[in-house]
């Protein structure tokens, strides 16, 4: 399914050491910054907003590691491009099974870019949520960012995923479904984490033609300090078919806006533009000549 | 009666099971059955909205498994469409609430008296699952032609406790198959290798339609309510035909004429 789009990129595949025995990053003094990422409704784009946020910050210089909490479920490795250099993962830390630095896969690319992979075949129950603060907890030691990819739902392993964060990235998208649920989840984070929000897959147009909420419709409800708006474009699935950061994709207004969260997740003031659609030549010709799209 | 109990599911969510849920049990009543739509997403219910029957909710599946109320008052009708109810999810209380035998037994009990049962899953495969699936004949897996949703769907089959199960693959977009973008329709059925009942374009209407709480079908004129009433069919076992996608009128194909990108 997935290609190796150039020479290059093989070159450079076949280059990177195996993941066992990658050596762990160095020690740091001061503890890292734990954000969960997490939505309540499934689909909203909590994987490929850890997955670009952790590249991006990677690429600001940032030590990173990504925390895929979806135990059963897991997919943050695939749309990071590394579901066949997973060898160990979360549960077996915790059960000692391997240490971290034998369960943490490193990205090929960005060499300060950490995942800790869930494992596929386990539940979610069997992730004590002690054991996931600590976790986490040797994780701040060594890392500047430590990104949770929290499951859909708000289950176990949602109250595992929060557990081990001091700070929270709620995603959702301009639908009520998707506000509603966001909505809830708001509610059940604990007092002491704040949240922000990113308001995920907004279309424009539709905006306009006013058949979707616009970001502001959905921050009335909502009311969190908004940090960023992703707009809708396909890019996004080719760029998780491929397991490429869509933040790579030339071009892409997406891989733009994440970048720009990046920045102010590090304490950057940039102000959040207004999208335009990309018209299509035909819709173009269409609205010269007055005639809506149907 | 012996009605049939079908689960909605999908492993990962926002695929779409409750937009299908919402829309395939409107055409099943529309085609002249009784039916019900269970929540099952104690929590984060979403069915009442789609159906837009928020504002009717008095009691919910929570409240009848608990025996607070009879099954006829935490049925709503939807008064559009002659023999269609929903039992909404409770918002407060929490998957654990409810257990796989109390969720068979309401099944059981809902069989008596409908044709068809859709029970709208919850996304993941916890407690929610499980309750979900306790009490379905059958299943239907919702997925999308993407890597990660495909994955989610194979690890579902595994779960489903050898119930037959078919497939429906949402938000295709023909152009991005066409360009090798996305996995296409064959591609997705032989990696999960079931049989599939529906294939549904990715169709910009769904969101208006959701927002506006007014199902797709409802409007026979729309291109999507033709593809779920022909998904209605096959689930029940009619061997209609998938609606062609491509013969989706002068507009698109035009549009694919000039080679516009939308």
């Amino acid at each position: 399914m997935k290609e190796i789009e150039t020479p290059n990129d093989a070159a450079l595949a076949r280059l990177q050491e195996p993941v066992a025995g990658a050596p762990p990053p160095a020690a740091k003094t001061a503890y890292g910054r734990a954000i969960v990422v997490t939505s309540g409704k499934g689909g909203v784009g909590k994987t490929t907003t850890t997955a670009n946020l952790g590249t991006a910050l990677a690429d600001a210089g940032k030590r990173v590691a990504v925390v895929d909490a979806d135990v059963g479920l897991r997919n943050l490795d695939v749309v990071l491009g590394l579901e066949n250099r997973v060898n160990k993962h979360l549960l077996d830390v915790i059960e000692k099974q391997c240490t971290m630095e034998e369960a943490l896969v490193r990205d090929r690319v960005r060499r300060t870019l950490y995942l800790l992979p869930a494992a596929q075949n386990r539940e979610k129950d069997e992730v004590p949520e002690e054991a996931m603060c600590g976790i986490i907890r040797a994780l701040q030691a060594q890392f500047d960012f430590v990104l949770i990819d929290c499951p859909a739902g708000i289950e176990q392993g949602f109250r595992n995923a929060v557990a081990g964060a001091q700070e929270a990235i709620v995603v959702t998208t301009p639908e009520v479904s998707a506000v509603r649920d966001a909505d809830r989840v708001i509610g059940l984070l604990p007092p002491n984490v704040p949240a922000k929000l990113i308001v995920n897959r907004v279309r424009p147009a539709l905006v306009r033609k006013n058949t979707m909420m616009s970001v502001d419709d959905v921050n009335n409800i909502l009311r969190l300090e908004l940090i960023g708006v992703v707009p809708d474009e396909k890019e996004i699935i080719i760029a998780t078919n491929r397991g490429t950061p869509v933040i790579d994709i030339e071009g892409s207004e997406t891989g733009a806006a994440f970048r720009r969260i990046a920045r102010r997740l590090l304490g950057e003031t940039i102000e959040i533009p207004a999208f335009q659609e990309r018209q299509g030549l035909f819709s173009r010709f269409m609205s010269t000549l007055g005639i809506a799209r149907p | 009666m012996n009605g049939k109990t079908f689960v909605i599911t999908s492993g990962k969510g926002g695929v779409g099971k409750t937009t299908t849920t919402a829309n395939v049990g409107t055409a099943l009543a529309m085609l002249g059955n009784q039916v019900v739509l269970i929540d099952a997403d104690i929590g984060l219910r979403n069915l009442d909205l789609v159906l837009g029957l928020e504002k009717r909710i008095v009691y919910d599946l929570v409240d009848l498994v608990e025996g607070r109320c009879q099954a006829r008052q935490a049925l709503i009708r939807d008064k559009r469409v002659d023999g269609l109810f929903l039992l909404p999810a409770s918002q407060t209380k929490d998957k654990e609430s409810v257990n796989e035998e109390q969720m068979r037994a309401v099944t059981l009990a809902l069989a008596r008296e409908f044709d068809v049962i859709l029970i709208d899953c919850p996304a993941g495969i916890e407690h929610g699952f499980r309750n979900a699936v306790a009490g379905a004949d059958e299943a239907v897996v919702v997925t999308t032609p993407e890597v990660s949703a495909i994955r989610d769907a194979d690890r579902i089959l595994g779960m489903l406790g050898g119930r037959r199960a078919r497939l429906i693959i949402n938000r295709v977009r023909l152009e991005m198959v066409r360009t090798g973008d996305m996995l296409s329709v064959d591609d997705v059925a032989d990696i999960l290798g079931r049989e599939v009942i529906g294939v549904v374009p990715d169709d910009e209407e769904i969101i208006d339609t959701t927002n506006r709480g007014e199902p797709v079908v409802l409007d026979p004129t729309r291109r999507l309510a033709r593809v779920y009433t022909a998904i209605a069919r096959r689930l029940l076992g009619e061997q209609t035909p998938l609606p062609n996608l491509e013969d989706d009128g002068i507009w698109n194909r035009l549009r694919r004429l000039i080679g516009s990108r939308t």
